[in-house]
């Protein structure tokens, strides 16, 4: 998951490396350090800030009120701002310095570049080198990377890189990112920070777990995920349907195809219900999340049940739908696998008239047709 | 290791004492895999499921010369679990866990390569070669004996996948949940000259998710093979939400990278063929391979 730049700063001044002075204001500004020009950016955790309009530089106070003011409030690429981050403006020529997880090798992947900037991802202009994952190792391929780069730097940019190395691995990050980097003669500072956080690690990195339990807002589905023990994910607050399904893979798939036959699915979802153990409640949350968004149309529950007993699944099903009174539009139901009939049986008692099949083709004609009489 | 499985394999559980240990060891057991024993930190216990309980990999492998394990083990305790089914001699190390730390990842996966073994997981339902023996939990409502060979990262769509195939009267020769962690065993590329020897398998289908590389190593892989059998694909993930991890860590998409357009782009260059929707992937799976229903 990645941090937003407040809270990759945060951890980079704790390896002590080096950053322009800055604030985060999530309304008034204060006095802004230095005497301009400054940057405002907005603090959302998505990449591609600059071009979506995120990132601007002020050269009055007056224009970073203004920045500020027209930002705060706003949405960037799915996500509201409710903080940005001023920084002074710093100078000095551009670099590109990364160090992350590389899966095939099992080893870290450290990349540096001569231009920084928001093209160097794609413009394959990065060099790379692969080490096994411990800082010398790091700090040997990152001194071949810059090793024609000038005196007067070059020693800085290996302690910044030894010291993000230290990072990554002490913190368990699956990226660590300078983009840009700035080197002079007078010193390099970090740009920009981006951190990608492994959340499986999160229960042995309290300093990380902190951050993230800082902003319940910004990183909303990461909080959700800690403290339920589940995957929701909202994709759309006007979508139409509400999915209650098992499965990462299989949900996507669902939210794929229902997306390519025109239906707005509103959610993600996997909700194991191996980890149910006979409770609905956490059906009845899953309902309480969906049903608060009035643009919902209908329901679909998709359950692959290897060793879920479908009929204990269905009582869940049956218990939580009565315990949500805010549940006003038709649920459509496909399950398949241990005890399938009997799950249909319940459920036909239960909730007659809603649609119980075995066959997914069908639960999604039947969406279609909600969804066009809604319509 | 994986392409030679079958009901012979002597295959041990660690952590057969445990709530998920006990009841897929006998789960195994039943589809027909050679479950030789298991182990447990637990004394109190002397057999699970009908097989014997041993304190350590070491003690299991002397006494039933087991060479593949299924590691029962809770996600931070899955490094120390392959640790010692490698001391132990373990050749395939399946591990279930889901949530194993990327870090520990990348131990357990240095750790398989210096001792030559083979790993599936992190995450994984597991694998099987139906009619032999299933090393994990894929549900044998999906399991037939068949000429598709199943790969991948999402547990889920390859049940649906393989559900409908088993529906339809079609069959899977060696099925591999590769799992939907970045840091993992074996990866899709991995995969395909196990598929390619396999005289049983007519031809792939790969099912991938959004996030990684691992999609587009297979096309590299697969062109440079020489394309042996036929490759079908299907990839979740079209509208994921970017930064987002759709609960997969794997299935995170950010900028152009690990998207479904350059999966797509490449899997085509190589000679595979991307279907959009689960039931246009099964269409094609049951066109070609009409003649070898069972």
């Amino acid at each position: 998951m990645l941090l937003i730049e407040a809270d990759g700063k945060a951890l980079f001044a704790e390896q002590g490396i080096p950053m322009p002075a800055g604030v985060v204001v999530t309304g008034d500004v204060p006095t802004p350090p230095g005497n301009g020009p400054w940057m405002v950016k907005a603090q959302v955790p998505v990449g591609g800030r600059g071009k979506a309009g995120g990132i601007r530089r002020c050269d009055t106070r007056a224009a970073v009120e203004a920045a500020v003011a027209g930002m705060i409030g706003t949405r960037l690429k799915g996500h509201e701002i409710d903080a940005c981050l001023v920084e002074a403006a710093a100078f000095g020529q551009e670099r590109y310095l990364a160090i992350m997880v590389d899966a095939a090798s099992y080893g870290l992947r450290v990349i540096y570049a001569k231009q920084g900037g928001v093209e160097i991802e794609q413009s394959g202009a990065a060099v790379g080198r692969l080490c096994p994952p411990h800082p010398g190792a790091v700090a040997e391929a990152l001194a071949e990377l810059i090793a024609d780069e000038p005196d007067a730097w070059r020693d800085q940019v290996a302690a910044i890189g030894k010291a993000l190395a230290t990072m990554l691995l002490e913190r368990e990050l699956a990226l660590a990112e300078i983009n840009p980097l700035f080197v002079s003669e007078s010193g390099c500072v970090a740009g920009d920070a981006k951190v990608v956080i492994d959340l499986n690690a999160i229960g042995r990195q309290p300093r990380i777990a902190e951050m993230v339990a800082a902003r319940p807002a910004l990183y909303l589905d990461a909080n959700r995920k800690i403290a339920e023990g589940f995957d929701y994910v909202e994709l759309d607050p006007e979508g139409e349907i509400g999915l209650v399904t098992t499965g990462a893979g299989l949900s996507m798939m669902l939210i794929d195809e229902l997306t390519a036959r025109g239906a707005k699915p509103l959610n993600f979802c996997d909700i194991r219900t191996g980890q149910m153990r006979g409770s609905p409640a956490r059906l009845i949350r899953v309902l309480e999340w969906i049903t608060a968004r009035s643009s919902l149309k209908a329901v679909l529950v998709n359950i692959f049940a290897g060793i879920t007993d479908l009929g204990e699944f269905a009582g869940l099903l049956a218990a939580a739908i009565q315990a949500s009174p805010s549940l006003r539009v038709p649920v459509v139901a496909r399950l398949v696998g241990r005890n399938a009939a009997e799950a249909r049986r319940i459920l036909g008692e239960a909730q007659p008239g809603m649609l119980v099949t075995e066959d997914l083709e069908e639960a999604l004609a039947r969406i279609d047709s909600i969804v066009g009489a809604a319509a | 290791m994986i392409g030679s499985l079958s009901r012979t394999t002597p295959v041990i559980v660690q952590g057969i004492t445990g709530r998920m240990g006990r009841s897929h060891a006998a789960l195994m057991r039943a589809y027909g895999t050679n479950i030789v024993g298991g182990t447990s930190t637990r004394t109190d216990m002397k057999e699970v499921a009908g097989v014997p309980v041993f304190a350590s990999c070491a003690e299991a492998v002397l006494a039933t010369g087991a060479v593949a394990s299924v590691a029962m083990a809770p996600p931070e305790e899955t490094w120390t679990a392959v640790q010692e089914a490698l001391a132990a001699g373990i050749k395939l190390v399946v591990t279930v866990a889901e949530g194993v730390p990327m870090h520990d990842a990348i131990k357990i996966g240095r750790a398989v390569r210096r001792a030559g073994a083979t790993w599936v997981g992190a995450s994984t339902p597991g694998l099987a070669v139906p009619g032999e023996c299933k090393l994990g939990f894929l549900p044998d409502v999906c399991l037939n004996p068949g000429p598709i060979g199943i790969m991948s990262k999402s547990g889920t769509l390859s049940y649906e996948v393989g559900y409908r195939l088993a529906r339809d009267g079609l069959g899977q020769s060696i099925w591999v949940g590769v799992g939907g962690d970045p840091v993992k065993g074996v990866r899709f590329a991995d995969m395909l000259p196990v598929f390619f020897d396999d005289p049983g398998t007519k031809g792939i289908v790969l099912v991938g998710e959004v996030g990684g590389t691992e999609e587009e190593e297979c096309a590299e892989a697969y062109a440079r093979l020489g394309a042996r059998k036929p490759l079908y694909a299907l990839i979740a993930g079209r509208e994921a939400k970017e930064g987002v991890s759709m609960g997969h860590a794997g299935a995170l998409v950010h900028g152009e990278s690990g998207t479904l357009a350059s999966k797509t782009k490449q899997l085509t260059a190589a000679g595979a063929t991307v279907f959009g929707s689960i039931e246009s992937l099964i269409d094609r799976c049951t066109r070609t391979y009409r003649f070898d229903k069972r």
